[in-house]
């Protein structure tokens, strides 16, 4: 057997036992990883979670769309933009299967904002609304007009 | 709750495997791991097809479970009766040596510290990722909660990156399962996410061991699970591990009928290349590039293979197209038109795809999957074999495929990529840890060089 053959064949074993140490070393780091990771935002979708069962539970409407007022339909108000759009994504799926659209796009309406925000979007969209307060800063908003 | 959930799925499973058992060739060997991993997916797949089909007919509920046992029970009878005319070893457990132990002993340490792994993610994280609860599970609440009403899952109104157009297999899988259970437990959908996880490992094993040896399987388990970040992955509850599957197990079964000939193989090919379609918009890209594969694989026997292929995808394709036929067109189609022409003639798109990609084909681990296979590869199997040209074929033209979608994307090229590369290319991980072990040299043959020629070729 030529000499580079042999050396091939041995240089292989080495190659199969690297890779198998290579390996268990990679599940340890797997493993050391899994046991701390850091914030999910598991909690605050759960906080997100109960708070729209308060508002679910108010909701006279089960099925159909609903709108989604927020800090983004105030003018001249700075907000964060991705916590402002996961709380959007986070009420729909709170929600469903009723469907959210951005706005007063419904009869029912959901508001997410402060009260001294609310005020203001009530004195920039004047209309005939019924407003009842859920908890913190979810209230619902009924488009009298559009009944 | 985990142990009811682990129940509500167990004759999705059964139904699957004992499918699998019907339609596996008799002179093949049926290693139990393989059969029950296929019958994983499989059962998935098909149950969330019934479960679909039920929703058409309101008020759409239906106990998945009895529906799966009855079916698992009829599947039973026929399966006893085939077996018992043919006679062959229905399940069949290979004898190890020693150092065959060692390595398989070695895979199964892993595997248990793979399951710690895997617990500890979705205990952290027990919503998954933010696709998860998002569009996976927002889906699959809409159907829960108001299955007369199912489609309102697919309303234009839902927000644009929420996908409302994506296909249904993950969520529908969900929703009978707490349909089946009677209540919302996170425990259905991280059942779930176990469930493919750990059959995509289990069927690389399975298949390995069946075309090469048990200490070749151990090695490409220990590759898929220590380098290629499956299990995190499986624990975002998201649909790119089912995917990631389903591409995988058309791909073997492909791979197995290119070896030898057995066309019911290619039925049920067939049928794991629609459930990617069913399962993920990215698969419908693979049933045409396993359409593309099948020319090389049957390229003696083509019509016939065709036939079988096409009656294994004809329900979940059925599917597909009732289903895109109700949903909202997809945002990446929908949003291109203006400028198709401009883009495609646009050299810099073409060196941005390529250096983004390059970019994840160069990653540390993937070179040492690269290096390993050519210092272990280098004259242990002909690259020119009909089984290695499918598998090279499907991943090429995959790759293909997702270039051809970043380069017609509405979208800002560098968001898209940034945002969505690393979990397309992960989507075909498992199948080319799958390719480099068919081609590399086994453990028993580099350590005990004299046995080897009676180890291997074990199909």
């Amino acid at each position: 057997m030529k000499p580079i053959v042999v050396f091939f064949r041995e240089i292989r074993k080495y190659i199969v036992a690297a890779f198998v140490v290579f390996s268990i070393y990679n599940m340890h780091l797997a493993l050391s990883g899994s046991q701390n990771i850091g914030d999910t935002g598991s909690e605050r979708l759960n906080r997100w979670e109960a708070d729209m069962q308060l508002v679910r539970e108010t909701l006279p409407v089960e099925r159909g769309l609903i709108g989604y007022i927020s800090e983004e339909e105030l003018e001249g108000v700075e907000y964060a933009f991705w916590d402002n759009e996961t709380e959007f994504i986070l009420t729909q799926y709170a929600l469903a299967p009723l469907i959210l659209k951005k706005g007063l796009a419904a009869e029912w309406n959901i508001v997410v904002l402060r009260r001294e925000y609310l005020e203001m979007w009530l004195e920039a969209n004047p209309g005939e609304y019924e407003i009842i307060e859920v908890k913190g800063q979810f209230h619902l908003l009924r488009d009298l007009g559009e009944q | 709750m985990t142990l009811l959930s682990a129940i509500a799925f167990t004759p999705a499973i059964l139904l699957g495997a004992l499918t699998v058992c019907l339609v596996w060739p008799p002179k093949l060997r049926s290693p139990l791991l393989l059969i029950l991993s296929i019958g994983a997916g499989l059962g998935m797949g098909l149950s969330s097809i019934l479960y679909f089909i039920a929703l058409q007919f309101p008020p759409g509920r239906l106990n998945m479970p009895v529906l799966q046992t009855v079916l698992a029970l009829v599947l039973a009878v026929f399966v006893f009766r085939k077996y018992r005319r043919t006679n062959p070893n229905v399940i069949s457990f290979p004898s190890l040596s020693w150092f065959q132990w060692c390595l398989v002993g070695l895979t199964a340490a892993c595997l248990a510290v793979s399951v710690l792994v895997f617990a500890n993610y979705v205990i952290s994280r027990p919503q998954g990722a933010l696709d998860a609860w998002s569009v996976w599970n927002r889906a699959a609440r809409f159907i829960y909660r108001d299955p007369e009403h199912w489609a309102a899952t697919l309303s234009p109104d839902l927000p644009l990156l929420r996908h409302a157009d994506y296909p249904l297999l993950v969520p529908l899988n969900v929703a009978w399962g707490w349909d089946a259970l009677g209540n919302e437990t996170l425990r259905v959908p991280m059942m779930q996410g176990g469930i493919f996880t750990f059959a995509t490992i289990f069927l690389l094993f399975g298949a390995i061991s069946l075309i090469k040896t048990p200490g070749q399987a151990s090695l490409a388990t220990l590759a898929l699970i220590a380098l290629s970040g499956i299990v995190p992955s499986g624990t975002s509850l998201v649909a790119d591990v089912p995917l990631s599957y389903f591409i995988l197990a058309s791909a073997i079964l492909m791979y197995l009928y290119a070896l030898n000939g057995d066309l019911p193989l290619l039925a049920v090919s067939g049928f794991m290349a629609g459930l990617c379609g069913w399962t993920k918009n990215e698969g419908l890209i693979f049933i045409a590039v396993s359409g593309f594969a099948l020319l090389i694989a049957a390229s003696g026997n083509f019509k016939k293979a065709l036939a079988y292929y096409l009656a294994g995808l004809l329900l979940p394709l059925m599917m597909i197209l009732y289903f895109k036929s109700l949903s909202p067109p997809n945002d990446l189609i929908a949003n291109t038109g203006t400028g198709l022409l401009d883009k495609i003639l646009d050299p810099d798109r073409y060196m941005t795809i390529i250096k983004s990609f390059m970019s994840d084909f160069l990653k540390p681990h993937a070179v040492i999957m690269y290096l390993y296979t050519l210092f272990m590869g280098v004259g242990s199997v002909s690259i020119r074999q009909r089984g290695v040209l499918v598998l090279t074929a499907v991943l090429v033209l995959q790759i293909l495929g997702y270039g051809a979608v970043y380069l017609v994307t509405p979208y800002d090229l560098d968001w898209h990529l940034l945002t969505s590369q690393q979990r397309l290319i992960f989507q075909i991980i498992p199948l080319s840890i799958f390719l480099c072990f068919c081609v590399s040299a086994d453990p028993e043959s580099v350590f005990f060089f004299h046995k080897a020629e009676a180890d291997t070729g074990a199909v």
